[in-house]
């Protein structure tokens, strides 16, 4: 594998997003295989430092590297921690011999004075590190050549194609589709974009060495996406028509994505008032007869706890997405956690079914989706799709995704009007398997859909009778959970390395690319390791875990969580303690997981 | 298959569920005498199919309204009937979404929903079922309590203000707002029809009294607490549309006045509001018809949905949206 590794470093407002996004759209418009994070993204609009991350590669790549070859550096806090606070600056990070392209002239603009940037003040540290500096007056040039400072991160992106052969056609074809052919906005950022062409050039600035050996392909097809937007496009092809949500990091983006798109297929999109009110608007559009959803994160998702109780007593199918975040309360909004795991598999009061499943990346959610909204409708239960931050609001790229792989199964659905005694539907009729089969308020003829959070009988009225409970309990719950585990729908646990490899690795969500490269990485060293990457977490698959423990002599459980929750259900539904054997990596300080920070966790 | 026509009428026998959940003279019998009677009106004279009635409630005794039926509905949780039925009817328009509701239920645990459904305007309608107290839980205070009322969470009489639904429906931009009495059966009726026929989130508030766990002083033995809400509590609207034009308006604004209260009216909401706090100087409340409003268009209509277009119904094969799918794709590269 080659890849090359970038941080764009600035402070909100800096555009080091757009900066960096396109730098990426562009290098994936040459073949190469993109990916962009948040690599410090605060939970405020303005004002804090803020950093973007790619890295591009000749093979797919899934989570960033350790180190960047190359540091933008829009603002002083890319070198320093100038709050104090105990902030790891973008720099810390540069590898040795890396490359820093830095604004030399003042801060003409932003509200807080003092952040030029200035290598000198850290002079040591780019010794150190051997750095390779390269300093032109971005701000001065934008503000007097194109009277408007954002265009700083454009001049940077020509300072860039330059160095790294990048051909102009393929940043000016970006430009139109993000700003439109012949907009005023197009010609001056092209503009921007050759004036930082032309001063690398006259400076004689070259990087042979970072440049990646990259071919376009032909019609490509690849797609360039969010962890969220793939969630949500899968769910759309998965016939999803009424989505409800409450504006949440990182969930949000499937509720805008929604909005925008859900109305063009017939759908409905509803900003409830509450998470709690949004998971209840998904239960009436499923009990109306929608493919029904809501995304949300750790606060939302508690408010969503009595309504998932509620989906479970009524057998009522409905898609929740737990895209998580750093908790507790409001916790790390905008960053990594894996912290709701527990409240996933646990959460909701009483006994009920449910099926958890975890996408390892975004053309694994993409097609998730179509199994989740399946699998909701066949066993009417909740059906969670559980990820993490650096997921959702990761841009990845991904092979061509293909619709016409979906296949639509509503589930036992009634065909003749009734299907009880007197011609009258019943709505939890007991049935061989355990499954009563859906009607829809408005078929024709049948007015005794009667769905009940109460214990209730098959016509769905309130009973507290013995056996009637018990009939109930193990049609909802007991049988439900044994058909479930045997649907051959669940996705099933992939793994990554040689068969015999002693080490072992276990993780779910975006841990996926940090320890599939961990593993690479062990395996040039020579030491044999493998990776088992769970994409159902319940029913949880404790026969594949238990062979794949017992077939290491040391396992670690890779995750975003102090209390290792996940390691917790290994144990619970798979192992037994182990305590020697099954081993924890834990990150919880709200940064992404590298393939270095696993292997020195070790 | 059930068809109704006028030689097979619907019969009320026919949706009258198997329950038995109310204390002998509890209010919500009439509340559900009338509503049968309603929906008998509905489907056999107004042609609406028994098939496309929701019935909605959430925990309480009132809630206990869809187990006194036999029609297609949903029991839910306490304070969260509102938010799925609102999830119904923007599922599928072609529904008549009706909603069963306690005062607790509504206006102390349901309050953000109940609030944020008029400002939404859904087209449903709630009735809510108000007896000042928490019935199930064995009376406990409710929020519509009025000040001083002895209950087993209040014993000293109850320091908390009452909340005013009608107030708050008015104010949040309900398209009904009315209020209805479980003891005069007809009365309730037409409030009910005419709420259900509102195009927009109604409100029908109804004195449902709780003979068991409302308790006044001076009135006992059963029927006591109707006497009460009679003699001492309500108010009719054109009653006081009549009585209180002196105090309420100024003789210029008397002269364009009409002669009765018209709940039409453009200015209804304002008049329906003076009204109420007027009344609320006496210790009275104000009942029947105090607000029709159809000019704000629905959540529905906002949100581009219709019977024609009900996302419920919406085609969702793969083929028949392919090219739409790759269109999607396509943004996304
Ligand atoms: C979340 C929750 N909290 C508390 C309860 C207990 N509870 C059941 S009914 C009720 C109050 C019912 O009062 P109201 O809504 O006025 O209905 P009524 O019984 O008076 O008709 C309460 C508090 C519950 N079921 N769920
Ligand atoms: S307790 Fe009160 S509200 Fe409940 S059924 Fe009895 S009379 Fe009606
Ligand atoms: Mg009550």
């Amino acid at each position: 594998m080659r890849s090359i590794q970038v941080c764009g470093a600035g402070r909100a407002g800096d555009g080091t997003n757009t900066n960096i996004s396109m730098l990426g759209q562009v290098l994936k418009d040459l073949g190469a295989w993109a990916f962009v994070w948040r690599e410090e993204v605060y939970s405020n609009i303005q004002t804090r430092d803020t950093a973007f991350g790619l890295r591009a590669a000749d093979v797919p790549v899934y989570g960033p590297d350790d180190e960047f070859d190359i540091l933008e550096a829009f603002d002083q806090g890319a070198f320093v921690d100038w709050t104090g606070e105990g902030r790891v600056p973008p720099l810390a990070r540069l590898r040795k011999g890396g490359i820093v392209l830095y604004d030399s002239s003042p801060r003409l603009e932003y509200p807080n004075a003092g952040h030029e940037v200035r290598p000198e003040q850290v002079e040591a540290e780019l010794k150190a590190r051997e750095a390779r500096l390269f300093g032109l007056p971005m701000g001065r040039m934008a503000k007097e050549q194109f009277g408007n400072y954002i265009v700083r991160g454009t001049i940077a992106l020509g300072v860039l194609a330059h160095m790294l052969g990048l051909p102009e056609e393929a940043f000016a074809r970006r430009f139109v589709r993000i700003f439109g052919e012949g907009s005023d906005l197009f010609r001056l950022n092209l503009e921007a974009f050759r004036a930082g062409l032309e001063y690398a050039r006259a400076e004689g600035w070259e990087l042979p060495d970072l440049r990646l050996p990259l071919t376009p392909r032909e019609d490509d097809e690849r797609q360039l996406l969010l962890g969220n937007e793939a969630v949500a496009l899968g769910s759309i092809v998965a016939g999803c028509r009424f989505y409800a949500g409450y504006p949440i990091t990182p969930a949000s983006e499937v509720l805008e994505y929604m909005a925008e798109k859900l109305p063009s297929v017939g759908g409905v999109v509803v900003q409830a008032d509450s998470e709690m009110a949004a998971a209840h608007h998904v239960i009436g559009g499923s009990v109306a007869g929608a493919r029904a959803m809501t995304a949300t994160s750790g606060p939302g998702f508690s408010l969503m706890q009595e309504a998932i109780s509620a989906a479970g007593m009524t057998e009522t199918p409905v898609v929740i997405v737990v895209s998580q975040r750093g908790g507790p309360a409001t916790g790390l909004p905008t960053k990594v956690g894996q912290e709701d795991l527990n409240e996933t598999v646990f959460g909701g009061h009483g006994d009920f079914a449910r099926i958890v499943l975890a996408p390892t990346e975004p053309e694994d959610a993409f097609y998730m989706m179509e199994k989740a909204f399946n699998l909701a409708d066949r066993y009417q239960c909740p059906v969670f799709v559980i990820y993490d931050q650096m997921f959702a609001q990761s841009t990845y790229t991904t092979p061509p995704l293909n619709p016409s792989r979906f296949t639509i199964d509503r589930g036992k659905v009634v065909a003749a009007p009734a299907n009880g005694h007197n011609g009258r539907y019943r709505r939890y009729a007991l049935t061989e398997d355990g499954i009563s089969p859906r009607a829809f308020p408005g078929m024709p003829g049948i007015h005794t859909i009667y769905v009940n959070t109460n214990e209730h009988t098959e016509e769905g009225y309130i009973t507290e009778e013995m056996v009637v409970r018990k009939a109930m309990v193990e049609k909802r719950v007991v049988k439900r959970m044994q058909l479930i585990v045997r649907d051959r729908d669940l996705p099933s646990p992939v793994v990554h390395g040689p068969a015999d490899a002693p080490i072992g690795f276990i993780g779910y969500g975006s841990v996926y690319g940090p320890v599939l490269e961990a593993v690479q990485r062990l395996a040039e060293k020579g030491q044999k390791a493998k990776f088992m990457a769970l994409r159902t977490i319940w029913p949880f698959p404790g026969r594949e875990v238990r062979r794949f423990v017992d077939s290491c002599r040391v396992v670690y459980v890779v995750e975003y969580s102090a209390t290792a929750q996940l390691k917790g259900l290994v144990q619970r539904e798979a192992t037994g303690p182990m305590p020697r054997k099954l081993r924890s990596v834990l990150r919880y300080d709200g940064r992404p997981m590298t393939p270095g920070y696993v292997l020195q966790s070790l | 298959m059930a068809v109704y026509t006028p030689e097979k009428p619907l019969t009320a026998a026919e949706i009258t569920g198997p329950g038995a959940w109310w204390c002998s003279g509890c209010g919500d019998f009439g509340v559900t005498a009338a509503f049968k009677d309603v929906l008998v009106t509905l489907v056999n004279e107004l042609g609406v199919p028994l098939e496309r009635v929701f019935v909605m409630s959430g925990i309480g005794c009132s809630s206990k309204e869809p187990e006194m039926l036999r029609l297609n509905a949903y029991h839910g949780q306490h304070g969260r009937s509102i938010p799925v039925a609102m999830g119904v009817a923007l599922a599928n328009p072609n529904l008549v979404v009706v909603d069963f509701g306690g005062d607790g239920d509504s206006y102390a645990i349901g309050m953000e929903h109940f609030v944020h459904a008029c400002i939404k305007n859904v087209n449903m309608t709630l009735i809510v079922m108000n007896n000042q107290v928490y019935g199930l839980t064995r009376g406990q205070a409710s929020p519509t309590g009025h000040l001083g009322l002895k209950t087993s969470s209040t014993p000293e009489g109850k320091k908390v203000r009452p909340v005013n639904p009608l107030k708050l429906a008015i104010a949040a931009g309900a398209a009904f707002v009315g209020r209805g009495v479980s003891w005069k059966k007809k009365e309730l009726a037409e409030l009910m029809l005419r709420a259900i026929q509102t195009k927009g989130f109604s409100l029908l508030d109804v004195f449902s009294p709780c003979v068991t766990y409302h308790r006044e002083p001076g009135y006992r033995g059963s029927g006591a607490i109707v006497d009460w809400y009679r003699l001492n509590y309500v108010l009719d609207i054109q009653e006081a549309w009549r009585e209180m034009r002196d105090q309420v308006f100024s003789e210029e604004e008397r002269a364009h006045l009409p002669s009765d209260y018209d709940p039409t009216s453009p200015d209804a909401a304002l008049y329906a509001l003076r009204l109420i706090e007027e009344a609320a100087k006496m210790g009275r409340e104000v009942t029947g018809l105090l607000l029709v409003n159809e000019s704000a268009p629905t959540l529905e209509e906002a949100l581009g949905v219709s019977p024609e277009r009900a996302p419920a119904l919406a085609d969702i094969s793969v083929e028949g949206n392919l090219e739409r799918y790759r269109k999607l794709l396509a943004e996304l590269r």
